[in-house]
């Protein structure tokens, strides 16, 4: 373990404009072992990363940084997917692209081959070595990342929220796996939750607003409290905003089910991903989705949702339409109000975070259509609701990765749709906001207008009123 | 621009191609030197009304939606990345699309037959698909089209619509298609993983129709072309409703002058002169690799206009006057590049290339490879964005000589203008993206072997051309920027400078045309 300490004295580090930590002064000495925590948007994953080297500093200094940090985070996630695509974006070329398999991604950090090996295959990743990255998974592209900071042979590893989006079994592995590693390299962790802090961690770090203003020793049990306090504030009483009547959806037959996928499968040339599954979606019958990273969960939302092409191969009828025998994917669409990491991902146009919210009202990403005075008022009220009042106009993508989801689960809920299909919505939450998310999510259920299709891995975050379960894999 | 890969798409992308055209290629040999031209056979005033044609379409005028092909059995020949995408989104909009394969890439599992099968498609031979269809769709490169044409044309029934994407086949090899089946062009703008990407963002792309006289035999061509367009979400970007001749000529011309031949000789020039100017060859490399990129980046969003005014005020007068000896220059070659496009002696030069194993294109393909700039490797220096407008100057002068010497010669030879700009300026930031990532190599790649080809007939006289006026070039407006100790300059003079360069035709109509996308692009 090394033996110098890192040391951060009035760091001031902008990052592109977007976000700005202040007088930054901390010290990690070996042998502590770091929890960032603090509320979406406060600036922990900006700390993070100023560790791995990120951001222009302004004023101050930061010294006795190893030369070799790995940081695992969803900015870097989205950076290395983002490439990916921006590589696909720019083929002119009139082929398909196929984008870079997972083997090379991996290679091109991996200085411990004996541990790829190992990890790739308890992480259950054998399988897909040869798949372009881009075409993975939520949850396995957050794998492939662990897994290149872990075989880079650190001497310092930041983890920005690592355990998020993995199931349950990957997750009980890699908690184990750090403790073990905490024994020989530092670490600081980033996490939304504080109930997943690792025995491990000696140390906490409390953010708020771009400046560190607590630190605590986790043996300090008094300061310990207040910062349990400090964090579980309470949400208030909340109101879902209405929807807008000027948009009112062609009606739908009350007596016909929502959704009707009779043995549905998915299948490519090298693997299939399910097989012969029937689902019948009635309305006001929330159901929960769950099975491990890879069993096929997005992918079955999206036969119902028209965004899986094989869709068209396969018996699905939704909101009254047989699928393949006319219908626009427009007219689908306009009953559904989705959430994902995916489509995170691809939410990458240069808008307000108003208008990202108004987007939900016609299922575009970005908004091509000049909206209402009524729109701009609804999702003022939304935004008032996730505590981001007055933030209308800044930009989407200056956003930190919590605050866009809040704003993508508003996008959503916008125009109180008879199917609601959330993916892991609270990925990248913070508890304060996760509480809020799940909240709102049960309120809706018992609107009676909308149907909720929710998937998740973590079983504390059940929601009262979701009955039906449905499990892949 | 025609967007199909020149290498890949011999190999790659249209898997049966190969075959058929290597046993075919002495047949082309002797039809070639028979071969009509389709623009050459109409009269004076048929020419100008043909090439005259091009209108920016209005939303309102697409309230039909997709009814026009509600229905009608879609097929699609050329599963590459325009036929894969188009098929996406035509099949999204409610539309029944499946794709034609040669039997050989079926029963081998091709790349093609992948694409199609594991997206959900229909696939089937030609024998199998092409006698029901209503409407064909040929997304393959354009050198292959005569032959899957007449492969084609037997097969399909009475009454059906043929769609290209370019009309090359049409109006230079003058291809005959039978007189009941309806010959429309609807051709997206834009590679086609974009044309994808945005149609699911809830957008499109700009997008050309087109619909052949000739061949309109029910007068429904226009309908069909319109459906197709709002069947890829193009009618929300923008649609010019232009004619094949217009299309041709204007693509033709655009390609291989300011698109790819300013930019190859532009690249070579800028290079060799800086390492004369003893400027680190890396520096050279990465100025000019990523400098293309850069500098159109401005002009896509806001003109010439915006791009000289990224300038300082010195530095803008000194790009106004090189681009200014250039134009006086350049302009006989222009002149003779649109000569020779009009003519059809383009044509027949390239046709015989074809027929002598594409000798000159691969030959010059070779030459371009062993250029000492794309032998030298970009440096790893940091290039800030403006840097590369500072010093750059005599790039920025390039491109507006280019832009404005392709519009004022397509304009003067009847185009209108809407093409020109199209053709022009609109498309100049789509290539120097290509040369951002591979040089020269993957522009050449990239691009259609007919603008390949055009390109390097440009690059081969102009660079000699320009050889007296490089001499004058020093380091100050390429590699170095201006000493600008004292960045002064005469008001009268910068003021006569400003309007020049506001007033230019290009600048009017592409501020009314980029006004038109705006409006109808995101509501930022």
């Amino acid at each position: 373990m090394s033996e110098t300490q890192i040391k951060l004295e009035d760091l001031s580090v902008d990052f592109d404009g977007r976000f700005r930590l202040d007088d930054i002064t901390w010290a990690i000495t070996p042998g502590q072992q770091w929890l960032i925590a603090g509320a979406n948007g406060s600036g922990k994953s900006a700390l993070a990363a100023v560790l791995a080297g990120e951001g222009d500093h302004i004023s101050g200094t930061l010294v006795g940084l190893p030369g070799n940090v790995a940081l695992v985070s969803y900015e870097r996630q989205a950076e290395l997917i983002a490439a990916e695509l921006r590589k696909d974006d720019a083929d002119i070329l009139d082929v398909i692209s196929e984008g870079t398999p997972v083997s090379e991604i991996i290679a091109e950090v991996c200085l411990d081959d004996a541990l790829a090996q190992e990890l790739v295959a308890t992480l259950g990743l054998k399988p897909l070595t040869d798949r372009a990255f881009r075409k993975l998974s939520t949850g396995e592209t957050r794998k492939v990342m662990l897994i290149r900071a872990l075989t880079s042979r650190p001497e310092l590893l930041v983890l920005d929220e690592p355990f998020d989006g993995l199931d349950h079994d990957s997750l009980e592995w890699l908690q184990g796996h750090l403790a073990a590693l905490a024994e020989t390299v530092p670490m600081v962790l980033v996490l939304n939750r504080f109930d997943e802090c690792p025995d491990f961690i000696t140390h906490i770090a409390y953010v708020d607003g771009g400046q560190l203003l607590h630190q605590v020793d986790r043996s300090d049990e008094q300061s310990l409290a207040e910062l349990h306090q400090l964090i579980h504030l309470k949400t208030s009483e909340l109101d879902v905003p209405a929807a807008d009547p000027a948009m009112a959806l062609p009606s739908l037959n009350p007596d016909e089910p929502l959704v009707q996928l009779s043995k549905a499968t998915v299948r490519y040339t090298d693997n299939t991903v399910f097989e012969n599954l029937d689902w019948t979606i009635d309305a006001n019958e929330h159901w929960q989705v769950s099975g491990p990273n890879g069993s096929g969960k997005t992918c079955l939302l999206s036969l119902i949702t028209g965004d899986h092409p094989q869709c068209y191969v396969n018996d699905i009828r939704v909101f009254g339409f047989q699928r393949g025998t006319g219908e626009s994917i427009w007219q689908i669409k306009q009953y559904i109000g989705y959430v994902s990491t995916a489509l995170q991902w691809e939410y990458r146009v240069g808008t307000s975070l108003r208008n990202v919210i108004i987007s939900g009202f016609y299922d575009s990403i970005g908004l091509y259509t000049k909206s209402t005075d009524t729109q701009k008022a609804i999702a003022d009220d939304w935004l008032h609701v996730l505590g981001m009042a007055g933030r209308s106009d800044e930009p989407f993508t200056g956003l930190s990765f919590g605050e866009q989801r809040l704003a993508l689960i508003a996008r959503a809920m916008v125009k109180h749709p008879p199917l609601l299909i959330l993916d892991e919505p609270c990925l990248g939450l913070d508890d304060m906001n996760r509480q809020l998310v799940l909240a709102l999510i049960e309120r809706i259920c018992r609107s009676g207008n909308t149907t909720v299709l929710y998937v998740n891995h973590r079983l504390e975050d059940a929601i009262p009123g979701i009955e039906n379960h449905l499990a892949l894999g | 621009m025609q967007y199909g890969g020149a290498m890949t798409s011999c190999c790659r992308m249209w898997d049966t191609v190969l075959q058929i055209s290597q046993f075919t290629k002495r047949v082309d040999v002797g039809s070639v030197a028979a071969m009509a031209n389709y623009f050459n056979s109409l009269s004076l005033r048929e020419q100008l009304a043909e090439l005259g044609k091009c209108r920016f379409m209005h939303l309102d005028e697409f309230t039909e939606g997709v009814d026009a092909l509600m229905g009608k059995k879609i097929v699609v020949i050329g599963c590459g990345a325009q036929g894969l995408n188009q098929g996406l989104n035509l099949r999204d909009s409610g539309l029944d699309v499946s794709y034609a394969l040669r039997e050989a890439a079926i029963a081998e599992q091709r790349q093609s037959w992948k694409n199609a099968t594991e997206n959900g498609f229909t696939v089937g031979t030609y024998e199998e698909l092409l006698p029901t269809a209503d409407v064909v769709l040929n997304l393959t490169p354009d050198k292959q089209h005569t032959n899957v044409v007449n492969t084609i044309m037997p097969m399909m029934k009475q009454g059906a619509t043929l769609s290209y994407s370019h009309g090359f086949n049409i109006v230079e090899e003058a291809m005959a298609v039978r007189d009941d089946i309806t010959v429309i062009m609807v051709a997206p703008k834009c590679p086609g993983s974009e044309v994808r990407a945005e149609y699911v963002r809830g957008f499109g792309v700009p997008t050309l129709i087109a619909v052949h006289e000739d061949n309109d035999p029910n007068g429904e061509g226009l309908a069909l072309a319109k459906a197709y367009a709002v069947g890829t979400g193009g009618h929300k970007a923008g649609v010019l409703m232009s004619s094949f001749v217009a299309e041709v000529k204007s693509d033709l011309m655009g390609e291989q002058t300011i698109l790819c031949g300013m930019l190859q000789t532009g690249s070579l020039l800028c290079f060799d002169k800086m390492i004369d100017e003893g400027i680190d060859p890396g520096y050279a490399s990465k100025l000019i690799q990523y400098g293309w990129e850069t500098v159109t980046e401005a002009l896509k969003y806001g003109g010439v206009t915006n791009m000289m005014d990224r300038l300082s005020n010195p530095a803008k007068i000194r790009a106004f006057d090189l681009a200014e000896e250039m134009k006086d220059i350049m302009r006989p070659l222009y002149q003779k590049h649109q000569d020779d496009i009009m003519t059809g002696a383009f044509s027949s030069g390239m046709m015989d290339d074809w027929a002598n194993d594409d000798a000159k294109l691969l030959g010059w393909r070779a030459d371009t490879a062993e250029t000492a700039f794309e032998k030298t490797e970009a440096g790893d220096m940091e290039i800030s964005e403006q840097e590369y407008f500072d010093n750059g100057i005599l790039m920025v002068a390039m491109v507006k000589a280019g832009v404005e010497l392709a519009f004022e010669t397509m304009t003067a030879a009847g185009i209108v203008a809407d093409s020109a700009y199209y053709e022009s300026l609109h498309e100049t930031p789509l290539i120097a993206n290509t040369i951002a990532r591979k040089k020269l190599y993957e522009m050449n790649a990239t691009i259609s072997d007919t603008a390949e080809y055009g390109c390097y007939l440009y690059n081969h006289a102009c660079v000699p051309l320009l050889a007296d006026f490089m001499t004058g070039i020093t380091s100050d407006v390429i590699g170095k920027g201006l000493d600008l100790s004292d960045a002064g300059v005469d008001n009268a003079r910068l003021i006569e400078v400003n309007a020049a360069i506001r007033s230019h035709p290009v600048e009017e109509i592409g501020a009314v045309l980029r006004g038109h996308m705006a409006d109808m692009k995101r509501i930022v």
